[in-house]
């Protein structure tokens, strides 16, 4: 079913209103696990329907892969600007996520559905599995919001 | 560092030792699967963040409702049982078992296998 008039897109506010109803109702850490498991199945999802599963490209196409899919021309989650990588950790700088919108400056807000979305994208692409980290946040004086991906054994 | 191998022999000894046990899985309390023995129609990933889900929430449920700390989150289905238990600081324990097991008897190997799994992740 397609929305004639109203199309693909959703306010932020409403997608926020979801968020904080839920942290009402379920507490904080029940409802952080559930966005986070809900972001990796959607970026598991999008990697998978964008042909990269298990394509094990470099970190540099990915960012692009995903700024394409989830930034401006795609569903507009976040802005992916770099994706590093150094032993065995990926870096990636994302801005403009949904989970920073509308939050005052120096709230303690962390994005859980946006790492997700970008930890299902990258165990799907690499076949590996990572532990996810949201270790930096333009809430809290940075450029970016970080997210960084250590792998398990 | 925890040893995945060891927690994994751990709870294979548990699940084919324990009389109605069907499976078991750790999980981290950010709903991340440790060590897992499942069958195998379950999807250990989902199961895992279920799993910290839900003690989470009763958790939050023995706050608000000014039920104390929680012991365990028991859910009794006509096939059997799930219990969550924290297994220590962050972590979290889901054991499965069929209808036929005796209450008493499973709370107090859950008991016995949390005691022994919250030391080797401590």
């Amino acid at each position: 079913m397609k929305r004639e008039n109203l199309g693909d897109f959703v306010s932020i506010v409403c997608f926020k209103g979801v968020i904080t109803g839920m942290e009402d109702a379920l507490g904080e850490k029940a409802t952080a696990i559930a966005l986070i498991a809900a972001g990796r199945t959607r970026g598991k999802n999008l990697t998978n329907s964008l042909g990269l599963s298990g394509a094990k490209i470099s970190v540099e196409d990915i960012a692009s892969k995903l700024d394409r899919a989830l930034g401006t021309n795609g569903t507009r989650l976040c802005m992916v600007d770099k994706v590093e990588r150094t032993d065995d950790l990926l870096k990636v700088y994302t801005k403009e996520t949904v989970c920073s919108s509308g939050e005052e400056e120096g709230s303690p807000r962390k994005c859980t559905y946006t790492l997700g979305a970008v930890w299902g994208a990258l165990e799907n692409i690499y076949g590996q599995r990572y532990r996810g980290f949201h270790t930096e946040s333009v809430l809290r004086g940075g450029t970016h919001d970080v997210f960084e991906f250590k792998t398990l054994a | 560092m925890i040893q995945t191998l060891t927690l994994n022999d751990v709870l294979q000894q548990f699940v084919s030792g324990t009389p109605n046990i069907q499976g078991a899985a750790l999980v981290s309390s950010d709903g991340l699967p440790l060590s897992s023995i499942l069958p195998a129609s379950m999807d250990e990933e989902r199961t895992a963040a279920m799993s910290a889900a839900m003690l989470s929430l009763g958790e939050r449920i023995g706050k608000e409702l000014s039920r104390g700390v929680i012991e365990r989150i028991f859910v009794e289905g006509d096939k059997g049982y799930s219990i969550m238990v924290g297994c220590g600081e962050d972590i979290v324990l889901l054991v499965l078992a069929d209808k036929q097991a005796k209450q008493g008897l499973l709370f107090l190997e859950i008991k016995r296998i949390t005691a022994k799994l919250a030391k080797m992740v401590a």
